[in-house]
């Protein structure tokens, strides 16, 4: 017994000793490095030419391509006027004001904000939004009733993500 | 109506959209006090008489006497200038059914020529750069030579534009560039990229024969106009929300800094003018016949609603002299009908501007001393600019309050003023002289024209 309970104690006190410093409790800091947070990535972003603008628009807003007599004359259009962003937006109004634009029933947008977002987003932008730009969008959406489908493809057609590819 | 609507945008658009759309140039490279000189008049209206155009057929009033060897001489710009118009071989006015073609001369609009209501240099230099039409539209709104400057490329140095609104303190519809098209770069004149200028002062720019012509029609005109409360403040609000992370980038669709009620109100010009067009309410010269006329025709909306503190037209025409001398002279007795026709209409039509305006007119170029080889209808020799001597002559002129009357200044045996003169005398005229001399980026030898005289 009293050699059993030396050698017990002798293999205790050895698996201690092995084990310990496994036992022993690390200190871990963390940190957080200062970076820049943009919703979508601006690198490599180039500004498209006011005939791609006019273009993808005209896709985008018709489903189909416009012919290359029209996207001359379009273009020279944007180009008689100096400060673009008028230029642009005045175009696009025009566009809106045209019966043989595609544009999503009210009804729809309202039935499924997110799946019109989601879509609106890959249309024009040609990525999913984020999860913070979803609820931001959705949200606009629900507390506006007054927000037609056209107001959103008006505002993302004269966003300035929109202008960039 | 208009205003109120337009205020009531600005005032809810600016705290829907909040930083999202704040103007970000609250920059020390703007001045927040008034000039330091006095102005002369609170509006300056350039014509770039531009073409290129001989001083022969011009201030020489020689007609066909120094061009097609035939002694015929005469004045065919009679309300800049005068002097009795020729009397053979009248090609240059409308023609009338069944008369001879160009045999009926336009009538005289102004009962007194603008050398005798102001001030004449009859022989300016081109002194420097070749005589191209894009170097020498931008030596005019520059006070620069831009020896090196390409097409395609905007000024190497400062506009005129953008020393105004920098200096002057104007607002962006405060000065305005009247493209006679969209073709050699002509809308990249309205501002340079030089450090510390560029679209943050530049001009607002339109070409209006093509804003307000077929293909504005297509484009432009019947544009929707949002409601400002119910429909554009939501808009902003997306848009603001859309643009945050490249506002932060600093990339954005390319403008001249208006503000949003300086954007509002320019749809509204482009609305009311395709209105005023359809209603033949646009104020076009009695003779309306060519591009450089109808362009005139559409400044007179554009001072009329603007009231701009500068603008600047440019012309074009007369160009045709490198394949028709026939031509040429029809533009020239044109571009002096539509510049007495903005003349008048100011001093008749606008009281904000009458009396408080001093209009400048300048060729860019001249043109070659000697023919190429090409002849017209009548057997008429073309001339073209190829930086020869005659090339470089110009004249100017200038009238308006301040301005002396029935003055000349230089003659050719003693030329008197530059092209380069041109932006600096717009800088004296509107008080900022002395900070444009002090950015020290105008020609080392232009000077404002009023102190030459």
């Amino acid at each position: 017994m009293q050699i059993f309970n030396r050698h017990t104690f002798a293999a205790l006190a050895l698996t201690l000793a092995v084990l310990m410093p496994a036992c022993k409790e690390n200190t871990y800091v963390y940190g957080l490095e200062d970076i820049t947070v943009q919703p979508v990535d601006l690198s490599g972003k180039k500004a498209k030419t006011p005939e791609q603008y006019i273009a993808i628009l005209y896709a985008n807003l018709y489903q189909k391509a416009m012919s290359p007599n029209q996207l001359v004359r379009a273009t020279e259009t944007i180009t008689s006027i100096g400060d673009k962003q008028v230029a642009y937006e005045t175009v696009i109004s025009k566009f809106m004001n045209d019966p043989n634009i595609i544009l999503p029933s009210i009804e729809s947008m309202r039935q499924d904000p997110e799946a019109f977002i989601t879509e609106t987003y890959k249309r024009f932008f040609v990525r999913v939004p984020t999860e913070a730009e979803k609820t931001y969008m959705i949200n606009y959406i629900n507390s506006h009733p007054e927000v037609t489908a056209e107001h959103v493809y008006y505002a993302f057609a004269i966003s300035n993500e929109y202008y960039f590819y | 109506m208009r205003n109120m609507k337009r205020r009531d945008f600005i005032k809810k658009a600016s705290l829907a959209t909040g930083a999202a759309l704040t103007m970000p140039y609250l920059l020390p490279t703007g001045r927040l006090f008034a000039q330091s000189g006095r102005q002369m008049a609170e509006h300056v209206v350039l014509v770039m008489f531009a073409g290129g155009v001989r001083q022969q057929e011009a201030v020489l009033q020689r007609y066909l006497a120094d061009s097609q060897e035939l002694p015929i001489e005469g004045n065919i710009m009679y309300n800049m200038l005068t002097g009795a118009p020729p009397d053979l071989k009248i090609v240059y006015g409308p023609t009338s059914p069944g008369g001879q073609p160009g045999g009926q001369p336009i009538s005289s609009i102004l009962q007194t020529p603008l050398d005798q209501q102001g001030t004449l240099f009859p022989e300016v230099r081109f002194s420097k750069a070749g005589t191209g039409h894009f170097v020498g539209l931008s030596t005019g709104v520059t006070g620069y030579y831009g020896v090196t400057q390409g097409l395609r490329q905007r000024p190497l140095h400062p506009t005129v534009f953008e020393y105004v609104r920098r200096f002057g303190n104007a607002k962006a519809s405060d000065v305005w560039f009247i493209g006679n098209g969209i073709g050699n770069s002509t809308p990249l004149l309205n501002h340079s990229e030089y450090p510390g200028f560029g679209s943050r002062y530049g001009a607002n720019f339109f070409a209006p024969n093509i804003t307000f012509g077929g293909r504005g029609l297509d484009f432009l005109k019947g544009f929707k106009v949002y409601h400002p409360d119910e429909e554009l403040i939501p808009i902003r609000e997306m848009q603001g929300f859309l643009n945050n992370g490249f506002n932060l980038a600093g990339r954005e669709i390319p403008h001249l800094f208006n503000t949003e009620e300086e954007k509002f109100d320019i749809k509204e010009f482009i609305r009311t003018t395709f209105e005023r067009l359809e209603n033949n309410q646009v104020a076009f010269p009695p003779v309306t016949d060519n591009g450089d006329l109808s362009t005139l025709g559409y400044t007179t909306e554009i001072l009329r609603w603007f009231k701009p503190k500068l603008t600047v037209i440019n012309m074009s025409a007369v160009d045709s002299c490198h394949g028709s001398y026939t031509s040429y002279l029809k533009a020239l007795h044109r571009a002096d009908h539509g510049v007495a026709h903005i003349w008048n209409y100011i001093q008749n039509n606008i009281p904000e501007m009458a009396n408080n305006t001093i209009m400048m007119v300048m060729p860019e170029h001249g043109r070659n001393l000697n023919p190429n080889p090409i002849t017209d209808e009548n057997d008429w020799f073309a001339f073209d600019h190829d930086s020869d001597a005659n090339s470089r002559r110009i004249f100017t002129m200038m009238v308006g309050p301040n301005v002396p009357s029935n003055l000349k200044v230089g003659s050719e045996s003693n030329p008197v003023g530059d092209a380069a003169d041109t932006a600096m005398t717009i800088a004296d005229i509107l008080g900022i002289k002395q900070e444009v001399q002090d950015a020290g980026l105008m020609d080392f030898g232009a000077m404002s024209l009023f102190d030459r005289i």
